[in-house]
């Protein structure tokens, strides 16, 4: 039998090229469906776990799609807004929980999301380093965005400018990064974490600027009354809240009425939640709620359905490839008839040969499903982050 | 081949992963955390607590109005089982600071109208937005023994949630307190009708809640204790003086010696009464209050 | 030492009309060298593949020293070629994809019943010696002249010690210089191991070396053969 495997090893070590394209066409043949199979399964389960670890999610109406994907996976492509008085009733209503989102905006890439620490502690975040964001123009980013811009706790981010063109709208804020969170493996990690307000802060919906009142900021006064103080057009506003001039910043108007993307729901219970999705469906309600569960499992049944007919492609596809290979295999066999006949006269059995042809065929296979689960291994370490990014920012 | 099964082994078995569990502070913890905005919150706190939690007071270096949080006290902020607010705006920092929203507890949420309003506010104008103010609330509730206990029973309720092993101590504790605060009433009712009605002074607008609850027939300056007045400053005494003879201005710290000779030429004597703000260097609440009626016996007019 | 005896050999290819040999009688002393000679496709191949086991008569017996080998199993027919027969080929019938080293060990890499190869290493190492390939060892066949690898092929069938050597037209792919180096060769293995020597060529000028010499067309009566003219 050594003898048979020594000599099966041998004969394809020494016709290299001819084993390695046997080998990559059997490693396909494993790996295509079985890595498709995966990928598909492995993201959506990480897709469909962070939707089922999210109950409830209220947002404008529209398309329920957009909302969940924006709320979970801080997608690029925006669903309109509602106000922040949304998320005042839900917490307010006793039933739940209500965490507030705003994401507007991104930085560098990265999406920037306004939100409360009640998040972290929803999504089960972890700090690698430093701590949470405390005062306002502060932020947290997940490890990615640590990774992707070399930056950690005491660096800084600027936000993006929406258009170059609007300069008195959206305009940059320069953030302290206060920490950095533990890897998730979920699309927190490529996000940048804020206290709403600041998230607000960046909208311009809150700035901060000279103390009108202050003999420095003279030169910014248009007039001045014993009730009143108007500022002209030279009022220095900050870009960059720091602890010397956190003070100076305010919002302008109703907190009520400020935006937000979208309000996470954790119902007490389920008949909380069932009160509390019976609110939101009065066609009268501007605002939609919806079970992120059940908006992606509807996605993901189409996606499966595809899957499948693929996955049905390639198995005809290895089937056709087996029937190639056992082609080279026999036409090898018949360019090998002397060779055999020369053992079977100096006395070898008709079995050692078929031990040698089938330890040459094992070889092949074995080396091709180690290649293969390898390669699968590797497909299924990436394929949530290869997906999710997809998906995501 | 044995090689082969082994390695396969390890590639499944690092394919599965399990998400991390989120930590619990409270259940680490022997003691709740909880941190006070004020010193009389922290002093209430403790009397009632009886040392079974663990209770912190910020390090506030300055005017407790200006307080900017640093990122040690940020933390702790955030770590907090509970946040004692005076509410009443006491706690400009809350519009800056990021806190978990359920842990705060505002002692003074429920006094709706008996809050006061805070005199004199600016308005400003800059922009689209219009004219808008930073108007606010008078904040110095504890100086009205009555409030203090509404905020002291409010703090009680907040302890035996957390600890519910102790609700019966605490309410103890809570009845003894309030007996104190009474007998503070009484003996500050007792000072302040020795003034007999007689116009006073307070260097700063912080007395709003002792002068409703006395009765005071008081107004307000923006003198610091330790700055002299200016020029300006003293005109506009001496136009409050015409309208309102007082003969006594209350501070809320030592004045310089300065302010109060030309006082005494004025025909003002001086007398400090400690809003008791912040931690006293030493003694309690009730020691500051007692040095404060101390002050006051003694500047009664014979 | 292995003498060969036929006695009253019949044989004819299965399915194959007319192609028939009949051998009445072959007697070689073991230890004896001997040479057939016969012109090409006269069916010197199918005599030693009848010597050998391969082939069986029908009727007739081939007998290797005391063994009857046209009597035994097949089994039995290809441990006996494996132990007591070392073969030589025309066309060498190395394998490229060993090592020359390893093309000497494959007697024993085929045999079933063969333990640890360190004895056999070691007696393929002094073959290779004494025909001057030591420096060729590791080296592919594909590397080598012809007559470098008829040597290594004739280490080959040297390495179980075999009491009988068959060699088919040995010299057939080699130039005249090397021919001679061959015959040599086999003669002085076989004399040294004490083996009988049969070898099958057509080249009437390899005959001076062997102590006695056959002529296939007497020894043996074919039908259908084709010898090839002029061989």
């Amino acid at each position: 039998m050594r003898g048979a495997l020594k000599l099966g090893w041998r004969y394809l070590a020494y016709h290299r090229f001819k084993t390695a394209v046997l080998v990559a066409a059997v490693t396909l043949m494993i790996f295509l469906p079985a890595a498709t199979r995966l990928l598909v399964t492995d993201s959506a389960a990480a897709l469909t776990a962070r939707a089922a670890a999210t109950p409830l999610l209220v947002g404008a109406r529209g398309s329920e799609l957009e909302l969940v994907l924006n709320a979970l996976y801080f997608h690029a492509e925006r669903p309109p807004e509602i106000p922040h008085a949304v998320f005042e009733a839900v917490r307010g209503s006793g039933l739940a929980e209500a965490i507030p989102l705003y994401t507007r905006f991104q930085s560098r890439g990265s999406p920037i999301v306004g939100t409360s620490l009640d998040y972290f502690t929803f999504r089960g975040l972890e700090l690698a380093e430093g701590r949470l964001m405390g005062l306002l123009g502060e932020c947290v980013i997940g490890a990615g965005v640590a990774r992707r811009h070399g930056v950690g706790a005491g660096g800084s981010l600027v936000s993006s400018p929406e258009t170059v063109f609007d300069l008195a709208g959206v305009y940059p804020l320069k953030m302290k990064v206060t920490g950095v969170l533990e890897p998730a493996g979920t699309p927190d990690d490529e996000a940048v974490f804020v206290d709403l307000r600041t998230a607000w802060v960046i909208h311009g919906l809150g700035h901060g600027h000279q103390d009108l009142e202050q003999a420095g900021a003279r030169g910014a006064v248009l007039s001045r009354s014993e009730e009143s103080i108007t500022a002209n057009a030279s009022l220095v506003q900050y870009n960059e809240i720091t602890p010397d001039n956190v003070r100076e910043f305010h919002f302008h108007g109703d907190t009520s009425g400020f935006p937000l993307s979208a309000v996470i729901a954790v119902p007490q219970d389920e008949k909380s939640g069932t009160l509390l999705r019976g609110r939101y469906r009065d066609e009268g309600v501007q605002e939609q709620l919806v079970v992120p569960y059940a908006v992606l499992g509807d996605l993901l049944e189409t996606v499966f359905t595809v899957q499948n007919y693929v996955v049905l492609g390639l198995v005809m596809l290895s089937l056709a490839t087996i029937a190639v290979i056992t082609l080279v295999f026999l036409l090898s066999q018949q360019l090998r008839r002397g060779e055999f006949f020369t053992l079977r006269r100096m006395g070898a059995s008709r079995g050692f040969i078929a031990l040698l042809v089938a330890s040459e065929i094992t070889f092949v296979f074995a080396g091709s499903l180690l290649l293969a689960a390898v390669m699968t291994w590797v497909v299924r370490a990436y394929a949530t982050k290869f997906l999710l990014e997809l998906v995501t920012f | 081949m044995k090689r082969f099964i082994l390695f396969s082994a390890l590639c499944l078995a690092a394919c599965t992963g399990e998400a991390p569990t989120p930590a619990d502070p409270a259940a680490e913890k022997g003691r709740p955390l909880v941190i006070a905005s004020n010193y009389p919150l922290y002093f209430f706190a403790s009397e009632l607590s009886g040392g079974t939690a663990d209770l912190r007071l910020p390090d506030i270096e300055g005017d407790p109005a200006l307080w900017v949080p640093d990122g040690e006290q940020v933390a702790e902020l955030q770590a907090a089982d509970r946040i004692l607010l005076n509410g009443a705006g006491y706690e400009s920092w809350l519009d800056f600071v990021t806190v978990p929203e359920d842990r705060l507890l505002d002692t003074t949420a429920n006094l709706g109208e008996r809050l006061l309003a805070q005199e004199e506010t600016t308005v400003h104008r800059h922009g689209p937005e219009g004219e808008h103010s930073h108007a606010g609330t008078a904040f110095t509730t504890w100086l009205d023994p009555e409030l203090a206990a509404e905020q002291a029973r409010v703090i009680a309720g907040a302890l035996s949630a957390l600890q519910p092993q102790r609700v019966s101590d605490i309410a103890a504790r809570l009845a003894e307190l309030e007996a104190r605060l009474a007998q503070l009433d009484r003996e500050l009712r007792q000072a302040f009708d020795g003034l007999q009605g007689a116009p006073v002074i307070f260097s700063h607008p912080v007395y709003q809640y002792l002068q409703r609850r006395y009765g005071i027939n008081g107004r307000s300056l923006h003198w610091e204790p330790d700055e002299v007045p200016g020029v300006q400053a003293w005109l506009d005494f001496q136009n409050m003086l015409r309208g309102h003879p007082a003969r006594l201005l209350i501070w809320e710290g030592e004045p310089a010696a300065e302010t109060t000779g030309k006082l005494r030429e004025a025909g003002v004597e001086s007398l400090v009464f400690e809003p008791a703000a912040n931690r006293p260097e030493q003694g309690d609440y009730f020691d500051v209050m007692a040095s404060n009626l101390a002050a006051l016996r003694q500047s009664a007019p014979d | 030492m292995a003498g060969v005896r036929i006695s009253g050999l019949h044989f004819r290819y299965p399915g194959a009309r007319g192609f028939g040999m009949r051998i009445d009688a072959l007697e070689v002393p073991a230890g004896e060298c001997v040479a057939i000679v016969g012109p090409s496709g006269s069916g010197k191949t199918t005599l030693l593949s009848l010597v050998a086991g391969i082939l069986l008569p029908d009727p007739g017996e081939v007998r290797i020293g005391d063994q009857a080998i046209s009597r035994l199993s097949d089994s039995d027919r290809r441990r006996f070629r494996i132990d007591r027969i070392g073969q030589v080929f025309q066309a060498f019938e190395l394998l490229n994809y060993l090592t020359v080293a390893e093309n000497v060990l494959l007697p024993r890499l085929i045999d079933p019943a063969a333990g640890p190869l360190t004895e056999a290493r070691q007696r393929a190492a002094e073959l290779l010696a004494d025909v001057g390939l030591t420096a060729k060892a590791d080296e592919r066949p594909d590397r080598l002249s012809h007559g470098e690898r008829q040597r290594v092929a004739v280490c080959r069938a040297m390495l179980n010690r075999p009491g009988l050597i068959l060699a088919d037209e040995p010299t057939g792919n080699l130039d005249q210089v090397n021919k001679q180096t061959v015959v040599d060769l086999l003669i002085r293995q076989a004399q040294t191991h004490g083996s009988t020597l049969l070898m099958v060529t057509h080249d009437r000028s390899l005959l001076a070396a062997f102590g006695r010499v056959i002529d296939f067309s007497e020894l043996a009566r074919t039908e259908g053969f084709a010898p090839e003219a002029g061989s």
